[in-house]
């Protein structure tokens, strides 16, 4: 689906020289799309089958010739993606994910690396035009990949790189994969720029809390459009639990929530580390809690046993929060069973989730007897699933907003304070 | 970070026994809103559709294998269905489950989107398929049928929720429904699943038989159980049109009879009768597409905003755009309806016979292959305003096309200049390229004042290189989830018939034109130029 147009290895040492290439590079793809269509008429005249065809293609090549050959092909929406990869190796695959996105690709991608941080500044750039082209191979596209490498004290201005080269009028989404450094002078000038941030909760080190709350902390004070992957895995985890209250007889139950517990995969029982990275079963509980109205009454605490106990408060009763860690085979951090305890009018209702192989299991228990049982196909999305879904994402998805303004009010954050990312104080644990 | 949205209020109450409804309801349960799930908010692009039994009638029918077994396929292989899902084919011919696989098989490496196919997710849909041999008037088959499915709710969790697809000849859909009926498995009863029934088109061949057949067919399933399905609504350029239309503000303003000159509306197929000769005489291009995919698309455009995306506000709408248009009389349809045959001719360099010559056709064949004709909008919005729509087979090209023509502008200031420039066009292609044109004056560069006419043109492919689903893929996935939005009601069938039936009958009544009146590989008969050049007009060349 993705062809590179470009030719052998062009380098640039500057913004004006990246853009130049850039126009180059479309320059000579125009012009071989010209050649090739001519070549198309030729062969098809020549073989004098279908005449159509071939003053089709010729059309097509004097209309190409007709623009000088200076035509840029562009995808006409889509945005903008920033990469601030780190270092070289990061940056690399975060590349191999890009191009895997294909007829998904971003219009114009920067990957930033930094390079020697002590060393002398300057930029090393390289260019890659995509070809894209549906899978029947009818229509193209083109998308950029620009590679900067920004070495010395150039690395602390990476906005200063970005700005000039963003397609202009498109909306940026900003990657940042690994620990994004909230509160840092390259963050601070970063952010700003971005219309979307796109993280991964769920690789973040240690057990990923106060990264957490320092994104629900800046994601309220700048307004900005986070879609983090750990939240986009559990789209399927969603859907089952929501499955659970579809029997209109069960939906009653949503408002008399008892307990919801979490168990989540521990390389050891117990985690007595606590450094399981725990931001994909607290997304549970802060989806739950958000789509029910529930208020946080006790934030989130580690317990000595490894357990993480919360308690949420819903109308006039309260909410027990447990996050389990459990032995298991999945992933640390990997959610194995969701669990939502009801009791309404004498009738206990447990709705459980479990990870299956390839999918989940719902099963309801109504008073100790079990009501319904079914599964849900839920293949793991791969990085290139998550960075397509992310950069399609069209629209701020309020769900996941207010997941993510849940999670930070269980970690003690006021996520609508405007006092910045360095304001986090609140955490009890 | 805003706060946590409210819960979306409940629809507006219509009716008086509506209003007394909701406030019994609200008073019983506290508030208005408990009948939402709130899980669900935000779910829904996600959300998999019941565990279900999918029965198909005509499973080993043309149908049945190019487009319907191939949509269910694409719709398991990306997850869109649930693990409970189970497919029981019905035809008449002996098969075992197994043989039946094996042809499904074969038809999905022939005519699947996706290639090739991916063998693990066969193997696992493979598992979900089983054969019932089934003669439609067998009254014991049918109480077979409905064993094998009580049989699946046990053993594959279908939970009682049943889909029939009628992939079937039309004049057997009579026989299925009142078959259905007899074994109850129409009936939805609480918590015990739910019942639905896709009929395919044509839904009767005038008014007449339209409304007996939605008469039979409602005598067992309720109008809200039945989801007639017209492909050309799952496409998604016709789906894009409702966001192209109400997902913008700027086109509303000028949508109307005082911007807008006239709306063509194209069906031009490239093809013949494809061997469906015997079919297609009993038809002709007013009932195969006139009744239904132009009128549809009519509707698409003139309709006034529907009050919500729901399945009736969106029907109700198409629906006053139906009942607006002007019931032809004799003197319109002699003046404003043209009807043309093909006759032998040439298409992409290849030799083409004549609709007479085409097997399973009438050689004195006077059936229509070509219709155009003008329309109006009897509404405030397009009083005055023609609306032309032409179909035809064996056309140079194959193009759908809506085009939406604005007035010229009310002082030419460039006339000394240049040439006049064309007035703007909106066109959004339905097929092939999908996409939108805005054709605009724009000034050529230099020195002088010339303007000339350009295309801005948005591409699907272009811009969203993703695949789109296939029409019957949105169709099937819409109907296991229960939105209706994109199927017709019976009285949208009927007000279509309503225009239509006229036309066929006075046609019936009046001598044919000299058949054939065009050649294969042309634009249709001159009638269809001279309809148009009469208004000072011409068709868009497609």
């Amino acid at each position: 689906m993705a062809q590179d147009l470009t030719p052998p290895r062009p380098v640039a040492h500057s913004v004006p020289e990246i853009e130049g290439q850039l126009g180059k590079l479309w320059a000579r793809a125009a012009v071989a799309r010209v050649e090739a269509a001519k070549a198309e008429a030729a062969l098809i005249e020549a073989q004098a089958q279908a005449a159509a065809r071939a003053a089709a293609a010729l059309d097509a090549a004097r209309a190409t010739s007709d623009a000088g050959g200076h035509h840029v092909a562009a995808r006409t929406s889509v945005l903008n993606l920033v990469v601030v990869a780190g270092e070289a190796a990061a940056a690399e695959r975060c590349a191999v994910t890009i191009a895997g996105t294909a007829g998904r690709h971003a219009s114009r991608s920067l990957i930033l690396s930094v390079v020697g941080p002590q060393g002398p500044p300057g930029l090393e750039a390289r260019i890659e035009g995509l070809s894209l082209t549906t899978p029947d191979g009818r229509a193209e596209t083109g998308a950029e990949t620009i590679r900067v490498a920004a070495h010395g004290e150039t690395g602390q201005h990476l906005a200063s790189i970005i700005v000039p080269l963003l397609v202009h009028d498109l909306p940026v989404a900003l990657w940042w994969p690994g620990d994004p450094p909230f509160g840092s002078h390259r963050a601070d000038r970063l952010l700003p720029i971005a219309d979307r941030l796109i993280v991964d909760g769920s690789a973040w080190s240690g057990d990923g809390l106060d990264l957490l709350a320092q994104l629900a902390t800046a994601a309220g004070a700048r307004r900005l459009v986070v879609v983090d992957w750990a939240l986009l895995r559990q789209a399927r985890w969603r859907e089952a639990l929501a499955s659970v209250y579809d029997l209109p007889d069960l939906r009653p139950h949503l408002r008399a929530v008892r307990r919801i517990e979490v168990e989540y995969a521990a390389a050891q029982p117990g985690d007595p580390a606590g450094q399981t990275n725990v931001i994909r079963p607290l997304y549970h509980v802060a989806w739950l809690a958000s789509r029910l109205g529930m208020t946080v009454v006790a934030p989130l605490r580690r317990e000595e046993d490894g357990r993480r106990l919360a308690t949420l408060g819903q109308r006039d009763h309260a909410v027990e929060v447990i996050l389990r860690p459990v032995v298991s085979d999945l992933g640390a951090g990997s959610t194995v069973r969701v669990e939502i305890f009801s009791r309404l009018r004498g009738t206990e209702l447990v709705g459980k989730v479990a990870a299956g192989d390839r999918s989940v299991e719902v099963s309801i228990c109504e008073n100790g007897a079990e009501r319904v049982r079914r599964s849900y196909v839920a293949p793991r999305l791969t990085d290139v699933d998550l960075l397509g879904l992310a950069i399609e994402e069209g629209a701020p998805d309020p769900v996941a907003d207010h997941a993510l303004a849940m999670a930070g009010r269980l970690l003690g954050v006021d996520s609508a304070s405007r006092k910045g990312a360095d304001s986090h104080k609140g955490r009890s644990e | 970070m805003s706060p946590p949205r409210s819960p979306a209020p409940p629809p507006l109450a219509r009716t008086a026994l509506q209003l007394r409804e909701a406030a019994t309801a609200a008073r019983r349960r506290g508030r208005p809103d408990a009948d939402a799930n709130p899980l669900r908010q935000g779910l829904r692009l996600e959300r998999v559709p019941d565990p279900c039994a999918f029965v198909l009638f005509g499973a080993t029918g043309d149908l049945a294998h190019r487009k319907v077994l191939p949509a269910i396929y694409q719709l398991w292989r990306t997850n869109l269905l649930p693990a409970e899902f189970s497919l029981v084919a019905v035809a008449r011919r002996p098969y075992t489950d197994a043989a039946f696989a094996v042809e499904v098989h074969a038809s999905l490496e022939k005519y699947s989107r996706v290639q090739p196919i991916d063998e693990g997710a066969w193997t696992e849909f493979a598992q979900r398929i089983s054969y019932q041999q089934l003669d439609f008037a067998d009254d014991v088959g049918f109480d077979r049928l409905g064993v094998k499915l009580d049989e699946l709710d046990q053993e594959r969790g279908t939970a009682g929720n049943r889909l029939f697809y009628l992939a079937t000849q039309p004049s057997q859909v009579t026989e299925i429904v009142r078959q259905l009926g007899r074994v109850g498995l129409d009936h939805e009863m609480r918590g015990a699943g739910w019942r639905r029934l896709i009929v395919e088109k044509p839904f009767g061949r005038d008014l007449e038989s339209a409304r007996l057949l939605n008469h039979e067919v409602n005598k067992v399933f309720r109008e809200s159980q039945v989801y007639r399905i017209d492909h050309y609504l799952g496409k998604e350029t016709v789906r894009n049109l409702l966001v192209f239309r109400f997902g913008n503000g700027i086109f509303e303003p000028v949508w109307n009879r005082s911007y807008v000159d006239h709306v063509q509306i194209t069906v031009a197929e490239s093809i013949g009768v494809e061997g469906r000769g015997a079919f297609y005489e009993e038809t002709g291009a007013s009932r195969d597409i006139l009744q239904n995919h132009l009128l549809q698309l009519m509707t698409l455009v003139a309709m006034e905003p529907p009050s919500s995306f729901q399945a009736d506000a969106l029907r109700d709408q198409k629906l006053q755009v139906l009942r607006a248009i002007a019931a032809p009389d004799l003197d319109h349809i002699r003046r404003d309806v043209v009807r043309g045959q093909y006759g032998p001719g040439w298409i992409q360099a290849e030799p083409q016979p004549g609709y007479r010559q085409e097997p399973e056709v009438d050689p004195e064949s006077e059936t229509e292959t070509f219709v155009a004709g003008r329309f109006t909008i009897d509404d405030w919005r397009w009083s005055g305003i023609p609306f032309y729509l032409r179909a035809g087979k064996r056309l140079p090209k194959r193009a759908t096309e809506i085009a939406i023509q604005f007035k010229d502008v009310p002082l030419r200031l460039f006339r000394e200049t240049s040439g006049d420039p064309a007035p703007n066009v909106l066109a959004m292609r339905i097929q092939p390229d999908e996409g939108i044109m805005l054709r605009f004056a724009a000034k050529v560069p230099g020195l002088g004042l010339d303007v000339r006419t350009v295309n801005m043109d948005f591409a699907y492919d272009t811009s969203f290189v993703v695949d789109s689903p296939d029409a019957y893929e949105t169709l099937i996935l819409d109907a296991l989830l229960g939105d209706a939005s994109l199927f017709t009601r019976a009285d949208e069938v009927e007000a279509a018939w309503s225009v239509v039936t006229p036309i066929i009958n006075a046609w019936a009544d009046m001598n044919a034109p000299s058949f054939p009146n065009y050649a294969a590989g042309s634009w249709g008969p001159e009638a269809a130029d001279e309809l148009m050049e009469r208004d000072g007009r011409r068709w868009r060349k497609i």
